[in-house]
């Protein structure tokens, strides 16, 4: 299956058709960053940088195994973690190379920023643990128990609250950030992966990679208020695997990744209705929009490669090749 | 497409302060001198099966419990039990139900698992056999009884998933002089049978390096004078298996239990969360040894009662949280990539079946293109048409 579906039929998709210089012309003229696409690959030990047409630009060299990447808020540096190596390299993004290496605890793999930009919290699958790191002093200045494997991690706005993922005891760890103590466990579906928030703050969407839903948790109460299942035609439940998932500045849609079943679900939020299934590669992974939300892009996983969505039509319009093993991937535009 | 929701509801239970704390204690029984640890079998003290008790999988699955354990204000507790023999095992399986434990790791050999379920048929137990992996006791049909070892089928079903794909079709099988080894020969041979692959020769092998028995043993002459794709070699013991790679009359890979060999775990597989249960295994045991398929087994075993105990409606009722272990409920991670639960008809756990060398994971069966008409999973082992209690 993986082999016909890998890459999509590129005449099929007329956009394609248009020379790279309108397809470039396409994206947003209000970008305010590079336009640069930055996705880090896992066994290759690199961040692969593509241009606006997704022509490669760059390969940087990082430390081993980078996975999940945030951007600071001025959009000059970008925050890598390096599970192999126990940091989080800092990429600078005019020069694009690696300027720094944050030491953090063992095989760090995702990880949020404070609004402030001051620190991050680090989920440490390792120790079964959460910690605070400060980015000036680069010290851990709070430790956080959770349950086996934590994974997902993001704040509340008011940074308030931490939520985190226990992959391992399919627990949601609610968490204060003043005291670092967990104040509840929401029970979750199997193995819970990665979060999005809605931009009213009323809603937690965590994808559930085993159970193949995406459990929606109501923040006033710490409930899980909807179970969400994705099937794309053709497909079983258990062959869908949830992870990635990215949100419209609107709110009005959310966008899934399906991992095995090498698809993509566009969802309405507010109707929880799947709007399209978008076929990408192999066990998609990360997926990320651009800034005027013309185009998604998506991390394939086991194809190596990246597909781009156009959002309008929901059609996949290509797939790149990326390093290997591509695991997330952030738009600076 | 929102589905299950009184689950949800019913999963609230867990929260902090929530319902009420339980003391839950799961036996886990094993058997004092197993004639299956054969660590000492290769001479000169080179150990050439895994040293160590499958109980420090047991003892990890419980760790990983506990956090959630600790939120339900529960503690669980592992009362692991050494038996002598038959009659003792039947003994202490009984005085765990006595004292209220209702579930029980077995890591016990075939015979006795299968004299151990009979035998306590009419106690409150339900018995996780972690270690066995024989088809007959699958097909025994003990109400108490379930499996979280692959049975020897699902291993061979898994094998002939690769060597059809790879198209390997003609095998040459050698089997050693153990019960045991026919045991898994056979096995293979009928799965072979069902995917069309054509056996071109089956031999016995011996250690024993007499004149007479050379035909029998020296590597050349066993794998000489036919034509074949791949050795499948049944070895329980593994001392024969150890020389045979790279030691075949013709240039041809070995599977079975040397070489590319089926099993439910191996240390270097990387994928779904594997490297984080490996690690946290070799941290327990201070680095001494990497977690083994048994340990797998037992981990996993240990894992889904837990998981049962915390998500059932009406836990920790003992009953409320079998039925829910027995369902389809069970959505059990055993970074494995799948979502496993137990069959129905033979209370097997579901699982793929990793095909690993010494160091390296092959494929991991289910293989692309090996489809069942309800969960790919149902494609190793015996599937619910074919099932019969004997």
């Amino acid at each position: 299956m993986n082999g016909s579906q890998r890459h999509v039929a590129l005449a099929v998709f007329p956009l394609l058709l248009l020379p790279t210089s309108l397809l470039a012309m396409a994206w947003p003229a209000e970008a305010t960053g590079t336009g640069l696409v930055f996705v880090s690959n896992e066994k290759s030990n690199e961040v692969v940088v593509y241009d606006q047409s997704f022509n490669r630009v760059k390969a940087i060299s990082t430390s081993r195994r980078p996975r999940d990447m945030h951007f600071n808020a001025a959009h000059t540096l970008l925050y890598v973690a390096c599970s192999d190596d126990d940091a989080i390299d800092v990429i600078d993004v005019g020069k694009l190379a690696v300027v720094k290496s944050i030491q953090t605890g063992p095989s760090p793999e995702m990880f949020v920023p404070t609004s402030d930009g001051t620190a991050f919290y680090v989920s440490d699958e390792e120790n079964s643990r959460v910690e605070k790191i400060d980015i000036a002093s680069e010290a851990d200045v709070q430790n956080v128990a959770t349950g086996p494997e934590p994974e997902g991690v993001i704040l509340s706005p008011d940074g308030k609250t931490l939520y985190a993922t226990s992959e391992s005891a399919d627990l949601v760890h609610v968490i204060d950030t003043a005291s670092g103590k967990v104040i509840k466990n929401v029970p979750v579906g199997t193995r819970p992966r990665r979060f999005v928030m809605t931009p009213d703050g009323k809603e937690l969407w965590v994808s559930c990679e085993l159970s193949s839903e995406v459990d929606v948790i109501e923040r006033a109460t710490n409930t899980v208020t909807d179970q969400l299942t994705f099937v794309p035609p053709g497909f079983r439940e258990e062959q869908v695997t949830p992870v990635g998932m990215t949100i419209t500045r609107d709110g009005s849609k959310v966008l899934l990744t399906l991992g095995r079943a090498n698809h993509i679900a566009i969802v309405d939020a507010k109707s929880k209705q799947v709007l399209a299934y978008v076929l990408v590669g192999s066990r998609a992974w990360g997926v990320d929009l651009s800034h005027d939300e013309k185009t998604a892009v998506v991390t394939n996983g086991l194809s190596d490669d990246i597909t781009i969505v156009d959002m309008a039509s929901m059609k996949p319009v290509k797939s790149v090749p990326a390093g290997r093993t591509p695991h997330s991937v952030v738009i600076d535009d | 497409m929102t589905r299950r929701f009184a689950v949800a509801v019913a999963l609230l239970m867990l929260g902090v302060g929530g319902a009420s704390a339980a003391d839950i204690r799961i036996g886990y029984l094993s058997l004092r001198d197993d004639p299956r640890d054969r660590a000492d079998v290769a001479y000169t003290n080179i150990q050439i099966a895994p040293p160590d008790d499958p109980l420090t999988g047991a003892q990890l699955g419980l760790l990983d419990a506990k956090v959630v354990a600790d939120a339900v204000g529960d503690s669980f507790a592992l009362d692991p039990q050494q038996a002598v023999d038959a009659a003792d095992a039947v003994a202490k399986a009984k005085a765990m139900a006595a004292g209220g434990e209702r579930f029980v790791v077995l890591d016990l050999p075939d015979e006795l698992v299968d004299q151990l379920a009979t035998a306590v048929k009419d106690e409150k137990l339900t018995l996780i056999n972690a270690t066995a992996h024989a088809d007959f006791l699958r097909d025994r049909c003990d109400a108490n009884l379930l499996h979280t070892a692959a049975s020897d089928r699902m291993e061979a079903d898994a094998l002939v998933q690769f060597l059809r794909l790879h198209n390997w079709t003609k095998v040459l099988v050698l089997e050693g002089p153990l019960p045991r080894d026919k045991v898994i020969a056979a096995a293979f041979k009928a799965a072979a049978d069902r995917m069309k692959l054509s056996i071109t020769d089956t031999r016995t092998v011996t250690l024993s390096r007499t004149p007479d028995a050379q035909e029998n043993n020296d590597t050349l002459l066993v794998t000489g004078g036919v034509d074949y794709d791949v050795v499948f070699v049944a070895d329980s013991e593994g001392e024969y298996g150890r020389y045979l790679p790279y030691a075949t009359q013709l240039p041809r890979p070995v599977i079975g239990t040397a070489g590319l060999v089926p099993q439910e775990w191996h240390w270097s597989w990387d994928r779904d969360g594997a490297t984080q249960v490996t690690s946290r295994f070799l941290k327990l045991t201070d680095h001494r040894r990497e977690m083994t398929a048994a340990d797998w087994s037992t981990w996993i075993a240990v894992r889904a009662v837990f998981n049962a105990y915390a998500r059932a409606p009406g836990a920790p009722d003992p009953d409320k949280v079998d039925a829910y272990l027995r369902s389809d409920k069970l959505r059990l991670d055993g970074s494995k990539g799948f979502a496993l639960n137990f069959r129905p008809w033979d209370g097997q756990l579901r699982q793929p079946v990793l095909l690993a060398t010494e160091n390296a994971v092959i494929a991991v069966p289910p293989l692309p293109g090996f489809e069942h008409a309800t969960n790919d999973l149902d494609t190793l082992g015996e599937d619910e048409p074919e099932h019969k209690c004997l």
